[in-house]
Formats: C-alpha cells, sequence, structure tokens
C-alpha cells in the first residue's frame, strides 16, 4: 500500500466555544471566517485541524488532484508549496485561487446558501501540483464576502492527493527527472520496466554461463 | 465466475436480521457497515480466504450539505438542518487488518472519505468529487472493514453506505497475486491479458512437443 489515494476535507465546525478542534465532534458549531484572510485548512486555527504542519517526509511524495470550495461568500483555495503561491495573476502578482465557483464542494451545490441550482466543475486541476520530498504545503481557503453576524454559514474545503511512500516515492522522484507525469500508471510502468530489465538481464548472465 | 464484481449496500435504519436501527448516541463514534450491529449486518468479519483476492474500487456515504447556522428549512431531501448543516456528516473509512487506509497529512488516521465527497445515492444535487484511485487491495488471508462516522447526532437519518468490489477467486486471485508482484494494476482487463499471455504461450510451446 504504497500508493494512495487520500482525501481532507475542512469546515469551519468546532466545537462550542471553541474555534479550532484537531478531532471533530457531535453537533459543532460554525465559526466565523474573516472576510479576506487566508486560513490554512490544515493547521489555520479555525475548524478542523491536523496537529502539525501539512509536509513529506524524506521517503513521501505528494500529487494533489484536486481542490475545492464552498462557493458561496465567494471562496477560493489557494496551494502554497513552501512560502510559494501556485496560482498566480498573469501580472505575476497574488490571487486568492481557484474559486468555489469554478470547483465547487459538494459538486453540484447551490451558489447562495441553501440555493436551489447546481453548480458543476469549471476547473480540473491538471498538471497536477507536486509536493516533493522534504516540502511543506498549505491549502489557503478565503472568502470575499462577509458572513452575517446572525446566521454564521458553514463553509468547507476539500483536497484529493495521491501520497506515494517509500519505494513508490523514490519512482515518483525518477518519473520527475524523467519529465514523465506522476500518477499511479506511470510508477506501475516504471516497475514493470525494472522487471524487465532484470529478467534481461538474468537471461543474458544465464546465456554468457553466469560469467 | 472467478471474477465477480460485488456490491454491499448499508442501511442505518434497517432492522432486519435482529439487529437495531442507529440511533443519536451512536454519533461521534465509527461503526463497521458489516458487523457493527447497527443496521443490516452479515454474520461474521468480511475477509479474503487463502484463494480469494479483493478489490475495492468504491466506497460510499450519505452526504451532506453546508448551510446556514440558524436555518431549519428542509434542504435537498433532508427534513432540516441543523447548525448549519442538512444530513448526517458522515464519513467512511476502509480499514485493511488494523491499519485505516485514509490518513491525515499528519499520518494520523482520519474519518474517511466525507460522504460530501463520495455521496450515496448519487443525484444532480449530490455529485461525487472523489474517486478511489488506486484501487484498495486485501490480500489472500487479510480482514477488511468499511466504518461509517457521522457527527449530526439530530439530522443523521437517513444514513447509508455503498462499496463496489470485485472478487477474484481461485486461478485468478492466483493472477491477481502475480499481476501485483509485477506491479500491474489489478483489474478484470489484466486479469484477462495475463490469461490470455500464458495461452499464447502455452500454443506456441505445444507445436513443438
Amino acid at each position: 500500500m504504497s500508493m494512495r489515494s487520500q482525501v481532507y476535507e475542512w469546515a469551519n465546525l468546532a466545537p462550542t466555544g471553541a474555534t479550532s478542534a484537531l478531532r471533530r465532534a457531535t453537533d459543532e458549531d460554525a465559526v466565523t471566517v474573516a472576510i479576506n484572510t487566508e486560513y490554512d485548512i490544515f493547521i489555520g486555527g479555525v475548524g478542523n485541524n491536523i496537529t502539525k504542519p501539512a509536509e513529506t517526509t524524506a521517503t513521501q511524495f505528494i500529487v494533489i488532484e484536486d481542490i475545492a470550495c464552498t462557493p458561496i461568500l465567494g471562496g477560493a483555495l489557494q496551494v502554497r508549496i513552501n512560502t510559494t503561491d501556485y496560482f498566480q495573476n498573469p501580472d505575476v502578482t497574488d490571487m486568492v485561487g481557484v474559486p468555489g465557483l469554478a470547483s465547487p464542494y459538494p459538486r453540484g451545490s447551490a451558489s447562495t446558501s441553501l440555493g436551489d441550482d447546481n453548480l458543476l466543475k469549471s476547473f480540473d486541476l491538471y498538471p497536477d501540483i507536486y509536493v516533493l520530498p522534504g516540502q511543506v504545503f498549505q491549502i489557503l481557503y478565503s472568502q470575499r464576502t462577509a458572513m452575517t453576524a446572525v446566521n454564521t454559514e458553514v463553509v468547507a474545503a476539500f483536497c484529493k492527493y495521491t501520497l506515494y511512500d517509500g519505494p513508490d516515492a523514490l519512482i515518483a522522484n525518477k518519473l520527475l527527472e524523467l519529465g514523465v507525469t506522476i500518477n499511479p500508471n506511470n510508477v506501475d510502468w516504471y516497475k514493470r520496466t525494472l522487471i524487465e530489465q532484470q529478467q534481461r538481464s538474468r537471461v543474458a548472465a544465464t546465456a554468457n554461463g553466469g560469467v | 465466475m472467478s471474477m465477480r464484481s460485488q456490491i454491499y449496500e448499508w442501511d442505518g435504519s434497517r432492522t432486519t436480521g435482529g439487529s437495531v436501527a442507529i440511533a443519536a448516541a451512536q454519533a461521534g463514534s465509527r461503526h463497521s457497515i458489516f458487523i457493527g450491529g447497527y443496521g443490516n449486518n452479515i454474520s461474521k468479519p468480511a475477509e479474503t480466504t487463502a484463494t480469494q483476492f479483493v478489490v475495492v474500487e468504491d466506497v460510499a456515504v450519505t452526504p451532506s450539505a453546508f448551510g446556514v447556522s440558524t436555518s431549519v428549512a428542509a434542504y435537498r431531501g433532508f427534513a432540516a438542518a441543523a447548525q448549519g448543516i442538512a444530513g448526517p456528516r458522515a464519513f467512511i473509512q476502509v480499514r485493511i487488518n488494523t491499519t485505516d487506509y485514509f490518513l491525515d497529512p499528519d499520518n494520523v488516521g482520519n474519518d474517511g472519505i466525507p460522504g460530501t465527497a463520495s455521496p450515496y445515492p448519487r443525484s444532480i444535487n449530490w455529485q461525487p468529487s472523489f474517486s478511489l484511485y488506486p484501487d484498495v487491495y486485501v490480500l489472500p488471508g487479510q480482514v477488511w472493514d468499511a466504518l461509517v462516522t457521522f457527527y449530526n447526532s439530530t439530522l443523521f437519518a437517513p444514513l447509508s453506505a455503498f462499496c463496489k468490489y470485485t472478487l477474484y477467486d481461485g486461478p485468478d486471485a492466483l493472477i491477481a497475486n502475480k499481476l501485483l508482484e509485477m506491479g500491474i494494476s489489478i483489474n478484470p482487463g489484466n486479469v484477462d491479458w495475463y490469461k490470455r499471455t500464458l495461452i499464447q504461450g502455452q500454443s506456441a510451446v505445444a507445436p513443438m512437443a
């Protein structure tokens, strides 16, 4: 199991009186999210968080394949690798990232809170985003419309990635060097190539009398 | 019939066979859809024998919508929304022996796939954001489980889950193991390809014998 499909879901929900929690709990309350502020969905201090920044070890390789967020309130998602934002304006200035209207979560959700329409995705994260061994990555949620003081909306973000671990992470690095797209099929292809090379070497060694 | 497409549907409210319906008290804890004691269950843990190989291709659970925290209106098939969530806020995790398949980026096991990302049933309102690729392999002799967790204790019903898998049995399970050794994805197409390769190899040898 060294190639694993993984997901992470964040929502601005926390136990009553808290702004964030490491574990989800029953019947959590919505936490107010400030306008035009970037929140790391992993360790941003709002909603469900994890214990430490998202990072790859020396033997891991991550390929981010999809990001999506609730389309209400002008929600958007940015990916940051170490200190570099992935999505930029054409003039190379900062931007909020992929709007939830372009990559909605849940898919088929309404463009307004409790609305009736069904949004489809306009955005496909292709090529994928590579997080190399030893890199830190963040997924930053921001919204461009303020929440109302009375009705705090529940907003959420979603990330789908594949985690390559151990030997498969080494192969992923090799594919990167070769300029080949990193996906499970290509990792399998590289493994088969290695096996075939070994078999040919064995046959050649046998033909040469084991010399 | 040594490669068989299989499904398992779990309904938390079903009480046939002597099980009990899932209730608010079970919110926040994990329950096996096979032997969890709630909803429809099977007679023993899901496991593969020495001559079986299972490839889990899809898991899905009841989805939830996000809304306004004070709203109580019916929304998208759910009677009402509580604390901004219409639906059970359910997740499904796959476990092989004692290892959880889905992890957070800090390598800690999480609740699994949100129903919102992999909804069951699917509709215009509920479309998947997630596909289980690469598949999950259950090797011969392993025990596997699908665990549902829900967090909305007031509006958890309906709560159901779905699992699609392919069962390779007998010779096809041996071929599946061989494909695994070779680093080839295990699917019916590749198992057939391997069989054809074996037959072609035999056919090539036969005239010489």
